[in-house]
């Protein structure tokens, strides 16, 4: 009896299993189907962000789901009564759902057909997104508009096999250098030494998240080994470099560390805003996505630069740090996919860009925004325009890159570390780019 | 060696209480600081000290009154939810749990044997397991992302639990049912007249344990729920308030959200603590 039973259960339980996997298979189906529709359906190219009717092809009483971060909800729902306004002869349902961007990607492959029609995601989640079939590639009679009227390198990030997959919505998503002006001046923020001497000055600290490898990287990445794409198999590249030159930076790092103990403070970057509110703070590296907060925590004592430099054997080396973009995509389960592409269009368009800088502070990917003077004269995105100049993108990272980085970056600041031991440097190095590759 | 039997007797008892109060004191720390740092005005998210510089009620009264300006954080709206789940849930898987464990403890129907072994090997399989199957068959039945789908999902399988109250039935004289039965009371007259009034201990026991379930689950609720902010549970909306996106605004009020989500619970163990260990143990003895 109880034989039988097991055998029952056994049963069940894979029956279910196929069901999961059906349920799957069917929907990548449907995506590819979708999507070479939504490509033939539109013939010619288009030059704005808004385009004719015969795009829509057959779709009318549109329901759409749009997922936007938390701060942008209020100000994508006024885009998109403008985008009504635009097509007045179409009806629309259009909803949108607050849905951080870092789970993005995780959401839509839980359930694409749950999933917003239109959703904005940064750009490490690229690969993710296409291996799993579930976004949409740009129509085609869309792309050389898109591309045209964005930034060389979104267009180039967002573009796989020769297909670009979704619209690039920001140029601006990386970290940089706030400060509070009263403690570090502007000539101190140019030096990573200057920083530490203004913060220790006034004892306060400096905030760098130096256990979380996104952060941590920029320590590999000045010391020369910078990711270069994947290999065909996902492995991380790195370029070509020298590797004494390397172990002298991270030394020089590790010193700099260690004679500003209590200075230099490795913490989360949320501790940047709350240590700035409650004084503790003089400067930190945080991210774009947390310019509001500090602006707000600071007030008028507000400073931004890009990374400071390192002095290294007496030369300043500049610190290099990730960098990514993000950008609109659409689901390529959706119900109504020309509607979609055109949603998608318009929200990534100049007006919806500038909009998106003047209220959010986010930078435009558009090139005629990034040459507005909203994106000019903030000192702000000048900062992060600098250090994107000094940076890896942050497309085709393999997915072993943030452990072993930061670990790097933990064993650095941590208080039994030898700064004037190059054996272990080298080895530390060395160690990191073989867990990197998965070599190890 | 210490003589006097008095003195080792203090000694003892000095070194074990002392034992028991650094045990004590590791296990209610966490709670203390929760509650402390849920009154703190100062910082944003956590700070460096242990005790607040200022106290104030004002992460309580901005969770309520949603102030922190942001639409998608609904602390009053998922407090509600979980509250309505928890009692829908509460009075289905009561019901049927002693319903179930009533049936296999009096009757006697073929299979019965059989019937309590699948229950107990199903019950065998974590929660979690069957999570995606639960997620396509609500899909199917267009509920995902609706609170009927949590009560479902809560109470349905209920039933499964009943080892702990059939054990307890197990004990009550099965005399009792034969004078019921001579009297000419039918198996459910028994149930409800005579079974039931004499049960408190495990009642109380099965309406505390589904009651807090819906309380405390994170990953069914996270999966069923998906984007619909406005039907999210306070487990997964607590969650949210610790997003990239909100933890600056809402650090402290999670910490508040966290103590207020206690106290339903709490209230209703106070209310029917008397009951609850007796339910336990007297459930424990095997008739």
């Amino acid at each position: 009896m109880k034989k039988i039973l097991a055998i029952l259960m056994a049963g069940v339980l894979t029956a279910t299993a196929f069901a999961g996997c059906g349920g799957g298979g069917e929907s990548s189906n449907t995506n590819s189907g979708s999507s070479s529709k939504s490509g033939e359906s539109s013939a010619t190219g288009v030059n704005a962000s808004t385009v004719d009717y015969a795009y829509f092809g057959e779709e009318d009483n549109v329901k759409l789901k749009v997922w936007a971060p938390d701060a942008a909800v209020n100000l994508v729902k006024q885009q998109i009564e403008e985008f009504k306004k635009a097509y007045s002869e179409k009806k629309f349902d259009i909803t949108v759902v607050a849905q951080g961007e870092s789970d993005a990607a995780t959401q839509m492959l839980n359930d694409a057909s749950a999933a917003a029609d239109v959703f904005s995601f940064p750009s490490d989640q690229f690969n993710k997104l296409v291996d799993a079939g579930v976004i949409a590639p740009v129509a085609k009679g869309f792309t050389d508009f898109v591309s045209t009227s964005n930034s060389e390198d979104t267009v180039k990030a967002g573009t796989i096999s020769n297909t670009l997959y979704a619209y690039p919505e920001t140029n601006d998503n990386g970290y940089y250098m706030v400060y509070d002006n009263t403690v570090v001046t502007e000539e101190d923020a140019k030096t990573l030494e200057g920083t530490l001497a203004a913060c220790k000055k006034a004892g306060k600290k400096f905030i760098f998240d130096a256990g979380d490898g996104f952060y941590a990287c920029t320590f590999a990445f000045t010391a020369g080994a910078k990711i270069d794409g994947l290999e065909e198999d996902g492995t991380q590249k790195f370029v070509e470099y020298d590797e004494d030159a390397a172990v002298k930076t991270l030394q020089a790092f590790a010193k700099l560390i260690k004679d500003y103990k209590g200075t230099f403070t490795s913490l989360n970057v949320k501790n940047v805003a709350s240590g700035f509110k409650n004084g503790t703070c003089g400067a930190g590296v945080d991210g774009s996505w947390d310019t509001k907060v500090n602006k707000d925590s600071l007030g008028d004592k507000f400073g931004a630069a890009k990374l400071p430099t390192i002095n290294v054997d007496g030369e300043d080396k500049q610190l290099v740090s990730m960098f990514g973009y993000k950008y609109i995509g659409v689901n390529g389960s959706s119900k109504f996919p020309n509607s979609a592409q055109i949603l998608a269009l318009y929200l990534a368009g100049e007006e919806c860009q500038k909009q998106r800088t003047e209220e959010l502070g986010w930078g435009p990917s558009n090139v005629n925004v990034q040459k507005d003077k909203v994106v000019t004269e903030s000192p702000v995105l000048n900062a992060i325009k600098a250090q994107a100049e000094n940076s890896c993108t942050q497309v085709n990272i393999a997915s072993t890159l943030w452990t072993p980085m930061g670990n790097l970056g933990n064993k650095l600041v941590a208080d039994e570390w030898k700064p004037d031991d190059a054996d272990a440097t080298r080895k530390l190095l060395q160690d990191t780019i073989k867990n990197v590759r998965d070599e190890g | 060696m210490i003589k006097s039997y008095k003195l080792r007797r203090h000694i003892a008892n000095g070194l074990i209480y002392l034992l028991l109060i650094i045990l004590g004191i590791i296990w209610i720390s966490p709670f203390i600081y929760l509650v402390m740092h849920s009154f703190r005005a100062e910082g944003l998210i956590a700070v460096d000290h242990l005790i607040p510089q200022q106290w104030t009620f004002k992460n309580y009264i901005d969770l309520f009154t949603g102030v922190g300006g942001n639409a998608s954080i609904n602390f009053p709206r998922w407090f509600l939810n979980t509250f309505v789940v928890a009692i829908f849930s509460c009075i289905i898987s009561t019901v049927s749990v002693l319903m179930v464990s009533y049936a296999f403890s009096r009757l006697r129907f073929s299979a019965r044997k059989k019937f309590m072994n699948v229950g107990m090997i199903l019950g065998m399989f974590p929660g979690f397991m069957t999570m995606i199957a639960i997620y396509y068959l609500l899909k199917a039945m267009g509920l995902t992302g609706t609170l009927v789908a949590l009560v479902i999902c809560y109470s349905c399988g209920a039933g499964l639990g009943f080892q702990i109250s059939k054990g307890f039935f197990d004990t009550i004289p099965r005399a009792l049912d034969e004078a019921a039965t001579i009297d000419g009371a039918t198996k459910n007259q028994i149930f409800w007249r005579i079974i039931l009034p004499m049960s408190k201990p495990i009642v109380v026991y099965t309406v505390l344990t589904s009651f807090i379930g819906p309380w405390t689950d994170f990953i069914l609720a996270k999966i069923i729920m998906g984007d619909n902010l406005d039907n999210y549970t306070v487990a997964i909306g607590l969650q949210k308030m610790l997003h990239n996106d909100f933890i600056n605004t809402y650090y402290k009020q999670f910490l508040a959200g966290s103590v207020v989500v206690a106290v339903p619970i709490t209230l209703l163990f106070l209310k029917m603590q008397k009951y609850y260990v007796e339910g336990v143990t007297a459930g424990g003895v095997k008739g």
